[in-house]
């Protein structure tokens, strides 16, 4: 699943340190990319700096030190690239980036996303967060989610009084008229610490040995 | 001398003077409502300090109808308390998680972080919260005692001034990096650079803003430091599975013994001193305060190669200079009743919405609020002391959570977090979009702190800058002419030169490698 | 998914039915600048009495950004139920479409306009050193002089930008301006007198002008104020024209039902006779309108009229945010 990729070349041929000499390239395109954003500003003279001026020389000195790291990767030894993989970053990626158009809904073109708020965004988000690592283990994931949903509900919502959207208002609205914002609060953080507990006593957890959850009584490591 | 102890002993009558209040059941008790609200707000601050994102700006403003309640004085102590309680909570966030809250807590990640991984979680939070006491204890004094003639300080500094210190503070950032110079210096210039986007202030024209008015006041700096530091390290611990057991494997001592005592005395006493001075300054000084810190460690320990890889000195004078600096940025507020920072700005809200203006009489008018407040500051440190220590167990104990259970949850405090601040979902998406651009930058070998370090200060140099100019009508020499401006610039100059000299360069090519 | 949506629309529809018991659940009230500022103060300030009047808690939410755009459009795109509102102010309802060509509000039609709820008034302030001491000499020395003195303000677009505008097109003169992020910094350098002058609200100036580090020159409002009873008026000083206040006002979106604006801006005239309100905006230095100057109808003729009166101005001191 998790591809390996932009795995190492060896350091051979005229490319003796591939670190530096993408690292070196990055900061020139970025340097480019900034030169291309402000050209259409004005540079201003030093009595009246325009707001060109500053960005763009920085922009040359950026483009500079990227030149001078990318000729060093061809002229000496360096670093390899240091292998990387996708499914970390792109599962964290989607994991954050659904919880920011559900948090109070999103307008994507044509198409609402409705808002889920924290209760529903906030375990979902964890949930396709969690499968960024191999050894996800989605029951306790879903446990912890709703457990911590629920711990944040009262945190954010009933403590700190936070205006962060909790839930829909038609799921508020599923409530009887006579509780009062903070008995609705209550009962929903309640709601989902039951069907934390629910999972946790009706599904049965995997029989795998190696999930101890602590696994740090390796002997002669603790001091 | 009899006068300051007049005012202090004033200040510290009204903190445990007794309130009759009414409660239900009891009848009418006396109670030390202040040292009640003084308690609350350093334990609601350590609480709201630890969330990732959450910083004392965001929490100061959330608690802030809370206070309406009460008069005038406890409010104000219950929100100082908020305050620095925020400024310890953020560095136990920092030295766990690798996420720095504001500015001044990135130096704590390099190497708290470091030592977090190293199984010595306990020791830096326990050096942090005790190197905070000392700073506090310090800067009380401090305040009370120096405070009002200090201020002219404050009024030396023009825009020339705060360039040169900034200029000071980028060399810094040069010599913290533990890399490349090179890389370092082109990590300084693209934060800087990234400073940059947004609505330029002096001509209000919008600059690599793509047109986006999410991007029109700029990049947020807790999005960018969540990102590069918090998403960052998750991604990079993604990948790397006997990094992130290590966390977990050893915990080791839960408190600093004897001889990490002795490494942290006297960065704790120099830190204290640099944050101090340096808080007094408008215009943000403080935020240099860890930095500098930072470097002169480096620059004094006989083997600087430890930095950065778990040094307790890298903590403990940072910490130290990051709550002295807190404190004594309270000075231009209260005595000159001019807010130095965006916390401030929100303690005049919070003063004028309790009817009391800020200025240069408050010290006089309102003597008891304003020596009330600073005793309440040395009260409250001690209450930090207190009620963290027993905490870093509790910590630690949380890094026990496997990895694969940790990381979700601190990735929804992020994104719960940096949304309560703005209530922006684009926010949210800034924090993942920076987690892949550190998540890379490792990966290619750049470090983040320099970048950070750049985008803090480029945006107060480059203002500075234009200001200066403007007002010298395009004169260079004026940074040169101002006795003040040019000492800070020879400095510069001089620490530059240092981190170039050759013998350094060599050893800091032997640290090259990370991790 | 679809059973969800049904839920919405009937939830939706229950609510349009109960509407004539508006509020039935708290309203979150927009502020477009971060907590602790002038307009935020003035915000909660009211909104505290209104949420006793109305019997639901007005939670105040902070969308900073943009010179306070950035919140306001947001607020102008909500649903108008009455359960978003906003609180606008000069920059936002006056001067934004003159700084910022891609606004994407109109401030005369884009809302349902409930009330005015404060004004701070502007004063003309100097270094304590000014050669200057009253309007007259004042100008003068501006006219003259003006290419040797520097302007501090918060920035394009702030309050103390806009109206130190009004003051170089009235006066014609040609200081330079020296722009800082936001007031408190600004104010420092005059304290300090690296700068020579500047414009702006009364509550950040008073303390500063009884201790002497600042001078006042005049205040630009038609009657002197009760905090600062010995600065004259820009009237009585010979420069009638300069009359400005940083008004804040309470917004709905636009189709807002005329019950909803109706109960918001009973809630707001309530709150304005309450004393200790009264009292406490008294003591910003803040205006409370009169019974008629605070109605929606005078809301509206006022957008109307501020921005027709800025955008000359704006336009002219060239500060246009792309």
């Amino acid at each position: 699943m998790a591809a390996e990729v932009g795995k190492s070349p060896a350091p051979s041929g005229i490319v003796k340190g591939p670190q530096a000499v993408v690292g070196g390239l990055a900061l020139v395109a970025l340097a480019l990319f900034a030169l291309w954003l402000v050209s259409d500003l004005s540079q201003g003279t030093l009595r009246s700096m325009g707001p060109a001026m500053l960005p763009r020389w920085l922009a040359i000195g950026v483009g500079i030190c990227g030149a001078v790291l990318a000729a060093s990767g061809f002229m000496r030894e360096g670093h390899p690239i240091e292998p990387f993989t996708l499914r970390g970053p792109g599962m964290v990626v989607v994991g954050i980036v659904f919880f920011a158009v559900t948090i109070r809904g999103f307008d994507l073109g044509p198409i609402r996303i409705p808002q889920l708020g924290m209760c529903g965004a906030g375990p979902l988000a964890m949930f396709i967060g969690g499968f960024a690592t191999r050894d996800v283990r989605w029951r306790d994931l879903l446990i912890l989610a709703l457990a911590l949903t629920a711990a944040c509900v009262m945190l954010f919502g009933d403590m700190l009084n936070l205006p962060i959207p909790l839930y829909p208002q038609w799921f508020s609205d599923l409530y009887p008229a006579s509780f009062n914002n903070d008995t609705r609060m209550r009962v929903t953080a309640g709601i989902l610490v039951v069907i934390a507990a629910l999972v946790y006593f009706l599904v049965p957890g995997s029989k795998d040995p190696s999930i101890n959850v602590v696994v740090d009584d390796t002997p002669g490591v603790q001091r | 001398m009899g006068e300051l102890l007049g005012h202090l002993a004033l200040g510290f009558s009204t903190v445990f003077n007794f309130v009759p209040v009414d409660i239900p059941g009891l009848g009418t008790i006396p109670i030390p409502l202040n040292i009640l609200l003084c308690f609350v707000g350093c334990l609601v601050g350590t609480l709201v300090g630890v969330l990732p994102g959450v910083g004392p700006v965001a929490s100061i403003a959330m608690l802030l109808p809370i206070t309406f309640k009460f008069d005038p004085t406890g409010a104000l102590i219950m929100l100082a308390g908020i305050y620095y309680g925020a400024q310890y909570g953020g560095s136990t966030t920092a030295i766990l998680v690798n996420i720095p809250g504001e500015a001044t807590a990135v130096v704590t990640t390099l190497d708290g972080h470091q030592m977090a991984k190293k199984g010595r979680a306990g020791v830096a939070l326990g050096i942090a919260a005790i190197g905070s006491f000392f700073a506090g204890c310090v800067a009380t004094v401090f305040i009370a005692a120096v405070g009002a003639p200090l201020t002219k300080l404050a009024l030396i500094f023009g825009p020339a001034e705060y360039f040169s210190l900034m200029v000071m503070g980028l060399v810094f950032a040069v010599v913290l990096a533990r890399g490349s110079i090179l890389k370092a210096i082109a990590m300084i210039l693209v934060g800087i650079l990234m400073s940059t986007v947004g609505t330029d202030l002096e001509t209000g024209q919008e600059r690599m803003t793509f047109g986006q008015q999410f991007l029109s006041d700029g990049i947020d700096f807790s999005t960018l430091a969540m990102g590069l530091f918090g998403i960052a390290e998750i991604l990079r611990n993604l990948d790397n599975t006997e990094t992130r057991d290590v966390v977990r494997k050893a915990i080791g001592r839960l408190l600093p013994n004897m001889q990490d005592m002795k490494e942290s005395a006297l960065p704790i006493v120099r830190g204290t001193f640099i944050g101090g001075i340096l808080g007094i300054l408008p215009g943000n000084g403080a935020v240099l305060g860890p930095f500098a810190s930072y470097t002169i460690e480096k620059k004094l320990a006989k083997d600087p190669s430890r930095f950065g890889r778990g040094a307790i000195e890298g903590v403990a004078g940072p910490e130290s200079a990051n709550n002295a600096g807190a404190q004594t940025s309270f000075i231009p507020l209260l005595t000159l009743g001019i807010p130095p920072n965006a916390v401030m700005a929100l303690m005049v809200g919070a003063m004028t919405i309790h009817g009391i203006v800020p200025g240069p009489q408050v010290m006089t008018k309102n003597a008891d609020l304003f020596w009330g407040m600073i005793a309440s500051m040395w009260v409250g440190n001690l209450m930090l002391l207190v009620i963290n220590l027993p905490m870093v167990g509790l910590w630690v104990k949380l890094l026990k959570v496997p990895y694969r259970l940790m990381f979700p949850a601190i990735m929804m405090f992020c994104c719960i977090g940096i949304y309560s601040i703005n209530s922006l979902p684009t926010d949210v998406m800034f924090i993942a979009f920076f987690g892949v651009i550190g998540y890379f930058l490792i990966k290619l070998g750049f470090e983040p702190a320099p970048l950070l370090l750049g985008f803090v200060l480029g945006k107060l140099m480059e203002e500075n800058l234009r200001r200066a100019l403007i007002i010298s009508r395009g004169d260079m020499m004026t940074f040169i002419e101002r006795p003040l401006s040019g000492v800070l610039l020879a400095v510069a100059v001089i620490l530059l030169v240092v981190a170039l000299l050759p013998s350094i360069r060599k050893s800091r090519d032997e640290v090259f490698v990370e991790d | 998914m679809k059973r969800i949506l049904l839920a919405a629309v009937a939830a939706f529809a229950a609510h349009a039915a109960s509407a004539q018991s508006y509020p039935t659940r708290p309203v979150t009230m927009i502020v477009p600048f971060a907590a602790g500022g002038p307009t935020d103060v003035i915000a909660r300030i009211v909104t505290e009495h209104m949420s006793r009047t109305l019997g639901q808690q007005v939670i105040i939410e902070n969308v900073g950004g943009a010179g306070g755009t950035v919140g306001i459009t947001r607020a102008s795109q909500a649903k108008p139920d009455g359960y978003t509102i906003m609180m606008g102010h000069m920059g936002t309802h006056g001067a934004a479409p003159a700084l910022y060509p891609n606004l994407k509000y109109d401030p005369a039609k884009s809302f349902a306009p409930i009330g005015l709820a404060a004004g701070t008034p502007i004063l003309i302030v100097t270094k304590k050193d000014f050669p200057a001491s009253d309007l007259k000499g004042f100008v003068e020395y501006l006219k003259t002089n003006g290419a040797k003195l520097n302007e501090a303000n918060a920035g394009v677009g702030s309050v103390s930008h806009t109206t130190c505008s009004l003051l170089q097109s009235l006066t014609q003169a040609k200081f330079t301006r020296v722009a800082y992020r936001g007031t408190g910094p600004a104010l420092n350098d005059l304290v300090a007198g690296q700068v020579d002058f500047g414009c702006d609200q009364i509550v950040n100036l008073v303390p500063q002008i009884q201790a002497g580090t600042i001078k006042a020159i005049a205040i630009a409002t038609p009657e002197r104020s009760p905090s600062l009873p010995d600065v004259p008026t820009t009237k009585e000083g010979g420069l009638p024209e300069f009359q400005v206040s940083a008004w804040n006002a309470i917004f709905a979106p636009k189709d807002t039902s005329p019950e909803v604006v109706k109960a918001l801006a009973g809630a707001l005239d309530k709150a304005l006779d309450d004393d200790n309100v009264k009292k406490r905006l008294h003591e910003l230095g803040g205006t409370i309108p009169d019974k008629q100057g605070r109605t929606p109808e005078a809301l509206q003729k006022l957008v109307e009229s501020e921005v027709a009166r800025w955008t000359p101005i704006l336009k002219a001191a060239g500060a246009v945010a792309n």
